[in-house]
């Protein structure tokens, strides 16, 4: 079986960099990347990612945007969305679920914490 | 029987007492290794996960170099790795102890004029040369404008002060600076300055 496909969506070069640098040192997950939710729209088509890991402040169309067109399209609605923001109140944390993401990751990321959710979604 | 005797020991029970501190030593041995090995992890750990992050912030800002865009690249280090979106940094002209704001994300207008004028922590950062902690000075008065202020953190050429970043509020989830958050800052002191000192020279530089 071949390496697990991830998309990380990131309109920020710098989060982009560290978790590029996490997953190669510690995981064999294949790692696409995306500078925002329309431009993660269009790899999703393409590249049929098993999981997608993306921001929700971004230009041209924002994370929950580009979640709610990625579950209302049948060849992408059944890829796990993980978003990642800054904001970890309750009620963005609600309207992120309420787009259809999988789960949801506060910013700075946890190395472990990120790379253990991958687990329960993608496995080893 | 003699009362030395009836001390004595049974045979059994001193074999078991001998087996039961020989077991007593090994499992003290291996937990002691154990938590050594445990020790090491974490450190290595925390070595890496320090140097990930000082890896990031230095390509961010080499590539910020030749973009002309280091402050708009310290601020996005300081939001994604260190996890503030209430940032500024200014600029300081020490022969005139002025401040000049050279970018800003999430601060009010007039909060950034307040610091602006240099008083208070921001002053001391660039008088000094030393980052200041609102929360490693207790009883220090603060100003009013400093209310919600983390950190005042100098942009540092050899001694010169060419700069001030001023750190807010940290996002909600942050209950404070971690000691990788510490490093971080100190390496932008140094690098965040000699990166917006090239960004100015390719600036002024003539080309032919």
């Amino acid at each position: 079986m071949g390496s697990k496909k991830i998309l990380l969506v990131d309109d920020s070069s710098t989060a982009r960099l560290v978790t590029r640098l996490i997953f190669s040192k510690k995981s064999n997950y294949v790692l696409l990347s995306a500078v925002d939710g329309k431009d993660a729209v269009e790899r999703a088509h393409a590249e049929k990612p098993d999981l997608i890991l993306m921001d929700v402040m971004m230009p041209r169309m924002t994370g929950l945007e580009a979640c709610r067109a990625l579950k209302q399209d049948k060849a992408t609605s059944k890829i796990p969305i993980i978003l990642l923001t800054t904001r970890g109140e309750e009620q963005f944390v609600q309207e992120g679920y309420e787009s259809g993401c999988s789960d949801y990751l506060t910013k700075p990321v946890n190395d472990t914490e990120l790379l253990d959710l991958l687990k329960a979604y993608l496995g080893e | 029987m003699t009362g030395t005797e009836e001390q004595k020991p049974r045979p059994e029970a001193q074999d078991h007492e001998g087996s039961a501190h020989g077991t007593r030593g090994l499992t003290f041995d291996a937990l002691r290794v154990r938590a050594q090995q445990l020790s090491l992890r974490e450190q290595l750990e925390r070595q890496h996960f320090l140097l990930e992050r000082l890896n990031a912030a230095s390509a961010r800002l080499l590539q910020a170099v030749e973009q002309n865009q280091v402050f708009e690249a310290i601020g996005e280090i300081i939001g994604n790795l260190i996890g503030s979106e209430e940032v500024a940094i200014f600029r300081h002209y020490a022969a005139d102890q002025a401040f000049s704001l050279m970018w800003s994300i999430g601060i009010e207008k007039e909060t950034l004029q307040q610091f602006a004028l240099g008083a208070g922590l921001i002053g001391r950062a660039a008088h000094d040369g030393t980052s200041q902690f609102q929360n490693r000075r207790p009883g220090t008065p603060l100003l009013l404008h400093e209310s919600n202020l983390t950190a005042c953190i100098p942009l540092k050429l050899d001694r010169e002060v060419i700069g001030v970043i001023v750190i807010l509020g940290l996002l909600p989830q942050k209950n404070g600076l971690e000691w990788a958050d510490f490093e971080l800052l100190k390496f932008l002191e140094t690098y965040g300055a000699v990166a917006a000192q090239l960004q100015d020279l390719q600036k002024n530089s003539v080309t032919p």
